[in-house]
């Protein structure tokens, strides 16, 4: 117990990431189950309109800032030493602090249920709702305190995994050699340090104003709630590919292990990389559609939120180019990563959809909205995750997981997801609002909700499955091995477990696929390039 | 090695600390919510991180520390808004950090302290200068 508490290891840490993000996730899941049974039928009303707001406050919140980005945290502190062939992270004591500071904010924000107001101004707390005159008890300002400590914990690690990419790297690795996942966690890792700031300022003024009179964003005292929208989407939208790159990182190590090819045009899908970070600093203002931001300025936002599905649409082909011809070996992993690439083309769809500002004004606050994030991130990051998971459990427990088990939650997931999901595009065209606690009896409405409840409740059961998997194989599976999947980057040279220190020997590294070079020395990588 | 690594990390911990003040006295400016403070009184204040960051330069960490602690008190003595007060924990923090790291970390501490000086020249100059103007 001890060892976990004061762990500065980065296995260690990241595992401790990882718990954290899932035991957070479970409470996210059972707010979400909570709006879906409210919704399951028209003129419910099994929880008050006040409760309702709070649940989905506190589910986004929860997505977001104490399951998405930690989460991937984890598996970046986990993965990138190993990946790049050091012993450690650069400033190991950094990565405890960050950890600590990110769960005391999770703690922090969930002790407000205690107080009797949990927040319920939605997860990006608009102005000038989330002031002290309508939102009147202490939730916010817990939401506010919670997120600057989050705010720190991120930063934290992010500083982290920059200098060890950029200062620990095996002999002979290259940028230009790095994984893909390495790649993808390092830029998302700089877009960190602009983005965060951003929310922090907002937060600081937020708190100003409840809790010092303040006036920034009170219209009645010349303060302006635009300047909130502003400041929160410049962090919010560069937030949305924070918690997608380094998803979109582990597909790429995941799909070329499976079907038997070096990643299709590597380089293209680190400059790929690169152009989306750039991209996602002038993109915010598409959240701020519905406000009159004045024709240029829309014309300009909309052009770029179009531009960025150009790179993004860029990976999607290079995943398929690598699939095409390969041997692919459908395990649980590699299927959670080829629905992933078609769950996010969905939601890549919409997302362009709305980037035009005449359907953005139509289909704005409906639940067109609420279907493109959940494909977006659910059907993205979540999947990737689930795919991550399978592909390198062996690593982290030494255990193969169970592939039956496996294949069931599986189809259960995907079941379930598109079930929730898919129907909430037509009922956001219909004209169904977000974030309204029940809505009327109208053609339609009824029993689409009612399919989202039941496939809501399918995901659930699927998620069940899949946590018993890791469990039962954590105590039962088969050992692994050092290298169950013949694959070909570093982190499956160190022994699954990996010991305290990550390689007896640093190894000598000349090409993208170190562990294909030890295993062909007749015909490495290295001689072909 | 060590010693490197921290400075490079501490030079990226500024990265954030940049847009976060920019984006504060972007705001500050845009509704002129200018806290009164004396032009005198301004430049007096205004003096001593900058000597403190000479001494720094120095390496004179006890000097750096008490005219560190004199300015946060000045700060805090002559002016009062959510900018100045989010300052004050930044140079507060500093000045602990001061007292208590190895001198293997100073290298590292004193792109912070200078960073944090030209913060303060920043808002001085920009939200209380253009503020009278």
């Amino acid at each position: 117990m001890k060892a976990w508490l004061c762990a500065i290891d980065h296995k260690r840490v990241g595992i401790l990431y990882i718990l954290s993000a899932l035991l957070f996730f479970l409470a996210g899941g059972m707010e979400a189950m909570v709006m879906r049974a409210q919704l399951a039928a028209p003129n419910l009303k099994l929880i008050t309109p006040e409760i309702y707001n709070q649940m989905f406050t506190m589910h986004g919140t929860t997505m977001i800032f104490l399951v998405a980005m930690p989460v991937l945290t984890g598996f970046g502190v986990y993965l990138v030493p190993l990946m790049i062939g050091a012993n450690e992270m650069a400033l190991p004591r950094l990565g405890a602090l960050s950890f600590w500071l990110q769960l005391f904010g999770g703690v922090l924000l969930y002790i407000s249920f205690a107080s009797g107001s949990a927040p319920a101004a939605g997860w990006f707390s608009y102005a000038p709702l989330s002031e002290k005159a309508f939102s009147t008890g202490a939730g916010v300002d817990y939401w506010a305190l919670a997120l600057l400590l989050i705010t720190g914990g991120v930063v934290g690690s992010a500083i982290n995994l920059i200098v060890t990419v950029l200062t620990e790297r095996a002999p002979g690795m290259t940028m230009r050699l790095v994984p893909l996942f390495v790649w993808s966690t390092f830029i998302t890792s700089v877009m960190i340090l602009f983005a965060l700031p951003a929310l922090a300022a907002a937060l600081v003024m937020l708190l100003s104003d409840r809790l010092l009179h303040a006036r920034f964003f009170d219209p009645a005292q010349g303060g302006s709630p635009l300047l909130w929208q502003h400041y929160f989407w410049i962090f919010g939208h560069p937030e949305v590919y924070i918690v997608v790159l380094p998803a979109f990182g582990m597909i790429s190590e995941i799909i070329p292990v499976f079907s038997r090819k070096p990643v299709f045009g590597y380089p293209f899908m680190a400059t790929s990389t690169v152009a989306i970070a750039f991209l996602s600093y002038g993109v915010w203002a598409h959240h701020m559609f519905a406000v009159a931001l004045g024709r240029n300025f829309l014309a300009v936002f909309a052009a770029a939120s179009m531009l960025i599905a150009v790179p993004t649409g860029m990976k999607i082909f290079s995943w398929i180019a690598t699939m095409w011809g390969g041997a692919i070996r459908f395990s649980t992993a590699m299927m959670f990563a080829v629905a992933f690439l078609l769950e996010f083309t969905i939601g890549g769809l919409s997302g362009v959809a709305f980037a035009a500002v005449p359907v953005d004004w139509q289909l704005t606050d409906t639940y067109f909205v609420v279907a493109h994030i959940h494909y977006v991130l659910f059907g993205g990051t979540v999947f990737a995750l689930l795919a991550a998971t399978h592909y390198w459990f062996p690593k982290m427990s030494g255990r193969l997981m169970d592939d039956k088990l496996g294949r069931s939650s599986f189809w259960l997931i995907v079941l379930g997801f598109n079930a929730a999901v898919f129907v909430q595009h037509f009922l956001g065209l219909m004209g169904m609002t977000r974030r309204v606690y029940t809505y009327p009896n109208l053609p339609w409405f009824g029993p689409l909700n009612l399919i989202s409840t039941v496939g809501a409740a399918i995901l659930v059961f699927g998620i069940f499955i899949f946590l018993c998997n890791v469990g039962m194989s954590l105590l039962f599976g088969a050992p692994a091995g050092d290298d169950p999947w013949n694959a070909w980057t570093l982190e499956w040279a160190a022994a699954s477990p990996p010991l305290q220190e990550n390689f007896a020997e640093i190894p000598e590294v000349r090409s993208r696929r170190p562990l294909w070079d030890r295993k062909h020395p007749e015909a490495p990588d290295w001689m072909s390039v | 090695m060590t010693q490197k690594r921290a400075q490079l990390g501490m030079a990226l911990f500024l990265i954030p600390e940049a847009v976060f003040f920019f984006l504060l006295i972007l705001a500050f400016s845009y509704f002129a919510a200018i806290p009164y403070l004396s032009s005198r009184n301004g430049w007096l204040l205004t003096v001593l991180p900058l000597a403190s960051s000479l001494s720094m330069w120095r390496g004179w960490r006890w000097m750096t520390i008490a005219l560190g602690a004199v300015f946060l008190i000045g700060l805090l003595g002559t002016s009062s808004s959510p900018l100045t007060a989010i300052y004050g924990l930044h140079i507060l923090a500093g000045l602990i950090a001061l007292a208590i790291v190895p001198a293997s970390a100073l290298r590292a501490l004193a792109l912070y302290w200078y960073f944090f000086t030209a913060v303060w020249l920043a808002i001085f100059l920009i939200v209380y200068s253009g503020g009278a103007a």
